[in-house]
């Protein structure tokens, strides 16, 4: 005899969790046409239009990961979207944010992205936060919201908005990317586990690439930030089963997805306030300023032109990756990857007889690469301040930059 | 003990997974040792040697992250090394 299997109720399912929101006002004729093709799926409905219709979610950046996801949110429906986002288009953003336009180049991506989704839903109610989000504003700027999803591009912004959704019992879709991988998953410390059971400890910082300096599969967006609004309608909804404590990781080389389970850790410190981020990730202010450590680009521009006459001897090194050298590099730097000289194995490349200066993108890898130097023993060494962007706005202006 | 790597880890190792054999009473540290010793070179140029990863990965040992270095690992344990990053 063949046993009867039945589903089990919804409450008892593993991630699966009652709607986050109460329907709204019912839909009018205009909404029920153009939602027409949610609300025939039995699972979302008329009742479940109605709860997208009423929900607020907060997005971290309008970047790679905030564009199609901000365009996904508005496409089904989701009645109020909040932005937080301080930063202005750039060319070389074009490539994978698709929500912004070439005529939005050097604007607010705020309002680039508030006209591209009320050009695509005029419903929305879309609320810009002109912010650099810290601890000083994330509780008050989330307070409002159902559910905060996370595209943002560092490592103290992602623990920030992990405490805060986590002191107000609000879940948090989280995604990230990096080259050929992605991850997602959903936090929500109340019912599960939170990003610091995932990742306890921020690395090192400049140990690991942003996408500025490491690149990034453009397509790789649009796969995780589907997922993430994926993740957050099922929450609105109450449908099917949440990434809550589970992770998924992507890597689009291998074309696969792969399922990671993430417990609570039991021994962990509960998050009772939020921190100085940028402290916690190592990233504070520090020799930024004139500390006889660094070099201007001006001043590096009059060594190097006393180099070519023999009045000056130095070795200028670039710590970049060879991608990034390709693309704009400074006459005379020669390329000595960081990881390399991090790990040592790249120290014969470095001559101890002569005076170096680092540099790299902006001046975060060089300065590690500085303080690897030193501790290997380099007594005469300093790293260009601002890096080959700076030098590029100072020296060099009809160059390239990325 | 079944070791799985991700993203980074992945592409350095060549690997998605592999079975070790650890002396019992192995701790966190001694894994992470021998992952060193074991991933030297990395398989392809455009990633570092598992090596110089281990320093900034979580490990999970059958789901949960790992602070605690002494910690002592079952011969049967799923342990995931995931490097992180941020991007978005």
């Amino acid at each position: 005899m063949t046993p009867t299997v039945r589903p089990a109720a919804s409450e008892t399912r593993p991630g699966a969790l009652p709607p986050l929101v109460d329907p709204g006002e019912p839909l009018d004729r205009a909404e029920v046409e153009r939602y027409s093709r949610h609300v025939i799926i039995p699972e979302v409905g008329e009742m479940g239009q109605r709860r997208l219709k009423n929900a607020k979610v907060l997005v971290i950046g309008a970047g790679g990961l905030g564009s199609p996801a901000l365009l996904y949110l508005a496409a089904a429906g989701v009645g109020t979207i909040g932005i937080v986002d301080d930063d202005v288009v750039d060319l070389s953003n074009l490539q994978r944010q698709v929500i912004h336009t070439v005529g939005d180049v050097g604007r607010r991506k705020l309002d680039s992205a508030k006209e591209s989704i009320e050009a695509l839903n005029p419903l929305i109610n879309v609320v810009l936060h002109p912010v650099h989000l810290d601890s000083s504003n994330a509780l008050e700027l989330f307070a409002p919201y159902d559910v905060v999803l996370d595209g943002a591009d560092n490592f103290a912004t992602r623990y920030l908005v992990n405490d805060a959704a986590a002191l107000l019992g609000k879940p948090y879709v989280w995604g990230s990317i990096l080259r050929f991988d992605g991850q997602v998953s959903v936090f929500w410390d109340k019912h599960g586990p939170n990003y610091r059971d995932l990742y306890p400890e921020p690395p090192a910082a400049g140990m690991v690439p942003s996408c500025g300096e490491g690149g990034v599969f453009g397509m790789l967006c649009a796969s995780v930030g589907a997922m993430m609004v994926t993740e957050a309608v099922k929450l609105i909804t109450g449908i099917g089963t949440s990434l809550l404590g589970r992770l998924l990781v992507f890597d689009a080389l291998s074309a696969r997805w792969r399922e990671i389970g993430i417990g609570k850790d039991p021994a962990a410190d509960p998050i009772t306030e939020l921190v100085d981020y940028e402290v916690f990730c190592g990233v504070a202010p520090t020799s930024r300023t004139d500390d006889g450590e660094t070099i201007d680009a001006l001043a590096l521009a009059r060594r190097l032109a006393a180099r070519d006459s023999g009045q000056d001897d130095f070795e200028l090194i670039d710590v970049r990756e060879p991608g990034e050298y390709a693309i704009v590099s400074i006459p005379g730097a020669k390329l000595v990857p960081l990881a390399g000289i991090l790990s040592g194995s790249a120290l014969e490349d470095v001559p101890r007889e002569r005076s170096i200066i680092l540099h790299c993108k902006s001046g975060g890898r060089s300065a590690q690469a500085l303080a690897a130097l030193k501790l290997a023993g380099y007594g005469d060494a300093v790293h260009l301040a601002g890096g080959i962007l700076q030098w590029v706005r100072d020296v060099e202006p009809n160059k390239p930059t990325y | 003990m079944l070791i799985r790597y991700f993203a980074a880890a992945a592409a350095s190792t060549g690997i998605e997974a592999e079975h070790l054999q650890l002396p019992n009473g192995a701790t966190m540290a001694d894994l992470r040792t021998e992952l060193a010793r074991l991933h030297t070179v990395s398989s392809t140029d455009h990633a570092p040697a598992l090596a110089q990863l281990l320093e900034r990965c979580s490990f999970l040992r059958n789901g949960i992250a790992v602070k605690d270095t002494q910690l002592a690992l079952d011969t049967d344990d799923v342990v995931d090394v995931l490097p992180p990053f941020a991007g978005g």
